[in-house]
């Protein structure tokens, strides 16, 4: 088996049940921050997106054979597992609110941990322009995710999946175990929900401004 | 193509999704928006809601698990894999003894049949009859020393010299005793201690006794 074999999800599946560690080490590095994100999403609360990220994989490790590769993708197996355990979650604590983010954003820009996070420095006299911009920046994408935040969770799930993770309607009707229909027809509902919400946001007038440049 | 408002709003959401017939048809969809001011409209919201979504997904690209879960997780996944690895070892010691308790008793099995048949009562029943000589196989402790053996002769007292079952046992007897039995021992001293075979009954009565021969006198 050659080295790209063995890399593929697939390959370190094998790797997995044939007790690697390493394999493990490496798909969970590559799989778990679109699993975090989903539940977190899903959630709003970051410690219970820790542990439903923590329990999807736990699931990896204690029953891995309840994956069947002919049925769909790791991936899609591991989103199925981790909604599995945030619909437990939800039956088992109805307080579970999604919590917009927004200012935590916008505290993180003000500590100057965003700008490494985003991968751009603060300095000079482009300074002031830059934070602006990174304001607006996250204002929108706090309303954006507060919109997305209060979705229904079938229409917030099929959000993340296709226009976030940028799954296809397969992937996530794999994942989601349900047809593909109903994940297109869902996320064309969310998305005219979504613009129905965000129409009194700057967000077109960005789009409009970014264009125009 | 042309598209109606109809087909274009249906298309409208897959214009930029991969593996979607959206992509293909863009451009008719851009030409249908040219000329219908509502789905104009429609498609500059559909792109300022992806550009949003883009940018909430870049803004949550860095989001992710703290590395308090992924060791957790190996720890887990190190213990798993002991716990399996310990069950696969006394998986297999338990086949290996599994195995080895089947040759054992198949080993048993076959020795048994390459032994002969015990015959107590054919033994007995030829003991207790004067002049049989059939005894050799029935005592391993007399071993080739009955071949040599003297005839049984039945006891004055013997009840039921016929009777089935019983043993053939080697005993040391004194010359009283013998006479007491009703044998004649005049070839032994007073004071000689006399090796004899006896037939003896299931209920452990003696029934035939059998002088062993000189020769034979000293192995006991």
């Amino acid at each position: 088996m050659n080295r790209a074999v063995e890399l593929t999800d697939d390959g370190l599946f094998r790797r997995i049940l044939a007790g690697d560690e390493e394999a493990f080490t490496l798909l969970y590095r590559r799989k778990h921050p679109a699993i975090y994100r989903f539940a977190l999403h899903m959630t709003g609360n970051p410690a219970v997106a820790e542990d439903v990220t923590q329990e999807a994989f736990m699931t990896l490790i204690r029953d891995a054979k309840r994956f069947d590769p002919s049925r769909g993708t790791l991936g899609g197996f591991l989103f199925g597992v981790a909604r599995n355990h945030l619909r437990k979650r939800w039956e088992q604590d109805r307080h579970s609110v999604p919590l917009p983010e927004l200012e935590e954003d916008l505290h993180t820009l003000v500590t100057g941990n965003g700008a490494a996070r985003n991968g751009s420095g603060a300095n000079g006299n482009g300074t002031s322009n830059l934070a602006h911009d990174q304001v607006a920046s996250l204002e929108t994408v706090g309303r954006v995710r507060q919109a997305v935040a209060t979705l229904p969770p079938g229409y917030r799930e099929a959000v993340m999946l296709c226009d976030l993770e940028e799954m296809s309607y397969e992937e996530a009707a794999a994942a989601l175990d349900c047809p593909v229909g109903t994940v297109r027809s869902r996320l064309h509902r969310a998305r005219a929900l979504l613009i129905e919400k965000l129409r009194d946001t700057p967000v077109r007038l960005r789009r409009a401004t970014l264009a125009s440049d | 193509m042309q598209l109606d408002c109809g087909q274009f709003e249906v298309l409208l959401p897959d214009l930029d999704r991969a593996g979607t017939r959206g992509p293909a048809l863009r451009e008719a969809a851009l030409s249908h928006a040219e000329t219908c001011g509502r789905c104009a409209a429609r498609l500059t919201e559909s792109e300022s809601l992806d550009f949003a979504l883009r940018s909430l997904a870049a803004h949550d690209a860095f989001r992710m698990a703290p590395p308090r879960v992924e060791t957790a997780l190996i720890n887990r996944f190190r213990l798993e894999k002991g716990i399996v690895a310990r069950r696969r070892l006394r998986w297999e010691l338990s086949v290996l003894g599994a195995a080895a308790a089947m040759l054992l008793v198949l080993g048993l099995t076959f020795h048994e049949r390459r032994l002969p048949p015990a015959e107590p009562k054919a033994q007995l029943a030829s003991a207790a009859q004067p002049g049989a000589t059939g005894v050799d196989a029935t005592d391993d402790s007399a071993g080739a020393t009955y071949d040599d053996a003297g005839e049984f002769t039945p006891l004055p007292y013997a009840d039921d010299p016929d009777a089935d079952g019983g043993a053939v046992v080697r005993v040391v007897l004194s010359r009283a005793a013998l006479v007491s039995l009703g044998v004649q021992a005049d070839a032994f001293d007073a004071s000689d201690n006399i090796s004899v075979d006896l037939a003896i009954s299931q209920d452990g009565t003696p029934q035939a006794i059998r002088l062993l021969s000189p020769e034979n006198q000293n192995e006991n």
